[in-house]
């Protein structure tokens, strides 16, 4: 059980905290106060514990396939979050004060969102694992070992991303950002696939030989850039849909920053 | 020829649908044999008091079924072959495997 | 990097906790190959056990009743004996090895083994989930230390960063805690070797400022002091020369206005420049604050009067120690400020009072004041409120709060500036602290 709780935490936390720590680091760079991060996890942890015990009363939404539904719905509202966050981070923002609160609003936003749809799972495992008294220890032990990896995972990231040079640090954590929010897509496609609300296809490829998802890398990529070992054609349209309307849209609003900058 | 792809449009249509349980935190069948190349509805019934939860790497399913509960995933079309799945709050008893021909 | 602590705490715990879980999970899954490993070997033997049996003596035997395992011994396709827990049905298909497969509601791990007879099947079983509780009892051992210590090692991590920065802390409270004017050099010994340049070059940057401050004070004082001498010719001369001119010339007043003012100013520079702290300390003595305020007004009062200006002296005698002459100036300086700032028939309060908490000497006057942001600027020196246009027409070499700012921090007084209880004008508040206040000779 042990290794059950760990792999289960383990994945939730670690995609939460490399958000968390992307959008941190950013908001350091660019002089935000860091505060927006207590009310992020007050209120995504709330929504966990809420959206954990209403689980079943979604699931019977739209004749079963609520949950696929809800959850696909909250992966394109954090893609979305993602997107802004990542054109307004594209430019220097430093002398416009007075974004800084919508800016503020809108990763609070997207951090309780994504702590809400990973949290849940979390909460609903351990709500059901930890009442089995046997099972206690290991169940407890391993949620630590998996929360403290992850988010021993995001407090390094967050050092690593603030002691690089500060003219990579926008490149990278937008392509991070990029690849984050491709992800989101292409799971917001896979659950409609699921409750199928998209055409179901055969596989594109199936890549479990190689790096199977269930292996600590597979885990890690899953999390960095959404790694899918055998994603179907719609699937990998979503995914990399998402990377590039991401990627233009950012390159579009640099472009035109920039010449309004220099009229 | 003609008319027995006819009949099987509307099959195809409604869906073959199969049923498992989880009970004690086994999946009952823990093997179900379903025809290759078509989407399936299968129903899995939770009738213990704990959530668990439905996962397949092989398929790429993944849902919550509550306890006491039922929950409807959507499979296929599949090629020929064995894919297992398991109870991701119980991977050591809860395994099963479907099984596309 | 806002603190170097958080950021070595939190690196180094995070690395820890990543390197140490994940060493942990490693032996986990070891420890639990191998207890698996264990409990196969054991189902082995019971395989082995069983077949060693001879057929009669199945009969005779009573069957096994616990839970954890099932056993089922096959010949020729029939049921020959089975334990209680076993269905009446093959556990899993004849052919050798290990299995996982459910059967009376439970997930079993089945081991099928033919026997000594080609006809003769052995299949033994175990519940898996008890098998992987046991396994899982024996690995937690093993490994929950290991979790365990980690808080350990946070601690550890907390505590031995601290100590590692506290030099540092060190030297910023030593650098925080300086006096403004307090150039003497930080102490060197002790200091670790990473700190050693940073301290060595704060020390040679002190020292520099140290010689170049008393140079200027000694170019200020001896130039000051070598003016006095043609100053003092200068006045004589004026005097010569305007008893040889006939009547008043009015280019002979500003002239000797002018000198006056020169004169004025030497005086003051002096005044300021005259002494270093170590000096001072030497010279305090027991004195009384009211007594010489008194002194003071009585040697201003012309200035006074002939601006039919009002002065009152509020309180009553108070013992400290300090500066006889320094203090003296102190008052000067201020009661010419007040004077030359006040309106013709203006008012002026002085006010001695005393406390537990020091003495406090106040001046009030019902001028224009000063506006609050220039609170700051007024004890620069040569700085004058309004510039070279200066409102009050009055005139003054803007050295006078500054020599008075001199004189307080030299007796380790507070001063504040404020609007005074008149209608207008400025309140001058000096605080000395207990120290240097004789509180038995104190009347409040």
């Amino acid at each position: 059980m042990l290794l059950t709780s760990v792999i289960i935490v383990l994945r939730e936390v670690l995609e939460a905290a490399l958000i968390i720590s992307v959008l941190l680091a950013l908001s350091r760079i660019a002089g935000i106060r860091l505060t927006w991060i207590r009310w992020a996890l007050g209120t995504g942890t709330l929504a966990a514990i809420i959206y954990a015990g209403s689980t079943a009363v979604v699931s019977d939404w739209f004749d079963g396939v609520g949950q696929e539904v809800i959850n696909a719905l909250l992966q394109v509202a954090i893609y979305v979050c993602l997107v802004i966050l990542a054109m307004y981070f594209s430019v220097d923002h430093r002398a416009e004060e007075g974004k800084y609160l919508r800016l503020r609003l809108l990763m609070v936003i997207g951090v309780s969102l994504a702590i809400m749809r990973e949290g849940s799972e979390v909460f609903i495992y351990l709500s059901g694992s930890i009442s089995d008294l046997s099972q206690f220890t290991s169940v407890l032990t391993g949620g630590l070992v998996g929360a403290g990896i992850g988010i021993s995972a995001g407090v390094l990231a967050y050092y690593l991303l603030l002691n690089l040079r500060r003219d990579i640090l926008p490149y990278l954590s937008t392509v991070l950002l990029a690849f984050v929010a491709a992800g989101m897509a292409g799971q917001a496609a896979l659950l409609l696939i699921q409750a199928d609300w998209l055409p179901s296809q055969q596989a594109l490829w199936d890549s479990s030989q190689w790096l199977p998802e269930d292996s600590v890398p597979g885990q890690l990529l899953y999390a960095l850039i959404g790694y899918e070992a055998s994603p179907t054609p719609v699937q990998a349209t979503a995914y990399f849909g998402g990377l590039l309307l991401l990627l233009v849209l950012v390159a579009f609003h640099r472009y035109t920053q920039k010449s309004r900058a220099s009229d | 020829m003609l008319a027995t792809s006819l009949l099987a449009l509307p099959a195809i249509a409604a869906k073959p649908v199969f049923e498992i349980e989880i009970r004690n935190h086994l999946f009952e069948p823990s093997e179900i044999v379903v025809p290759a190349n078509t989407k399936i509805k299968l129903i899995i019934y939770n009738r213990d008091s704990t959530a668990e939860e439905f996962e397949s790497y092989e398929l790429n399913r993944e849902k919550v079924i509550m306890g006491n509960r039922k929950a409807v995933v959507f499979i296929g079309p599949l090629k020929p072959g064995t894919y297992p799945f398991f109870g991701e709050f119980n991977p050591n008893t809860a395994q099963g495997t479907i099984v596309a021909e | 990097m806002k603190s170097i602590r958080a950021f070595l705490v939190m690196v180094l715990l995070a690395t820890m906790t990543l390197v140490v879980f994940i060493a942990a999970l490693r032996g986990y899954r070891a420890s639990m190959v191998e207890v698996e490993a264990l409990l196969d070997g054991q189902l082995v033997e019971m395989a082995q056990l069983l077949d060693s049996l001879h057929p009669d003596e199945f009969s005779r035997t009573e069957a096994y009743e616990g839970e954890e395992f099932a056993f089922q011994v096959w010949v020729s396709g029939k049921l020959l004996k089975k334990s209680a827990s076993a269905p009446r049905t093959l556990m899993a298909p004849l052919t050798a090895g290990f299995r996982d497969g459910n059967f009376n509601s439970y997930r079993w791990r089945v081991l099928a083994k033919q026997g000594h007879t080609s006809e003769q099947w052995i299949l033994v079983a175990q519940r898996a989930d008890l098998r992987i509780r046991l396994a899982e009892e024996v690995t937690l051992e093993a490994v929950l230390p290991i979790i365990a210590s980690l808080p350990i090692a946070g601690v550890l991590i907390w505590l031995v960063v601290g100590r590692g920065l506290q030099p540092l802390r060190r030297l910023a409270r030593q650098l925080g805690d300086k006096r403004s004017d307090d150039l003497s050099p930080l102490p060197v010994s002790g200091s670790p070797a990473e700190l050693r340049q940073v301290i060595n070059s704060t020390n040679s940057l002190l020292n520099r400022l140290a010689l170049a401050f008393d140079r200027e004070k000694r170019f200020a004082a001896d130039a000051a002091h070598e003016l006095r001498t043609p100053i003092s010719v200068l006045k004589i001369n004026m005097h010569n020369l305007s008893r040889d001119l006939p009547g008043d010339n009015p280019n002979l007043d500003k002239l000797k206005d002018g000198i006056e003012r020169v004169g004025h100013l030497v005086e003051q520079i002096l005044a300021l420049y005259r002494s270093t702290p170590e000096q001072f300390m030497a010279n305090f003595d027991h004195l009384d604050l009211h007594a010489l305020a008194q002194e003071a007004i009585g040697r201003h009062y012309d200035e006074f009067s002939s601006r039919d200006q009002q002065i009152e002296l509020v309180g009553h005698s108070c013992q400290m120690v300090g500066d006889h002459f320094a203090l003296e100036t102190l008052l000067q300086n201020l009661l010419s400020n007040a004077s030359k700032y006040t309106p013709r028939g203006g008012q002026i309060r002085v006010s001695v009072r005393s406390d537990n908490t020091g003495a406090t000497l106040l001046v009030e006057d019902s001028g224009p004041g000063i506006a609050r942001k220039e609170y700051q600027r007024v004890f620069e020196r040569f700085y004058r409120t309004g510039g070279d246009r200066h409102g009050s027409g009055v005139r003054g070499c803007g050295l006078g709060l500054a020599i008075v700012r001199h004189i307080t921090d030299l007796h380790n007084a507070r001063i504040e500036l404020g609007r005074s209880s008149f209608t207008s004008g400025l309140s001058v508040t000096i605080s000395f602290p207990v120290s240097t206040v004789n509180r038995v000779g104190c009347q409040a």
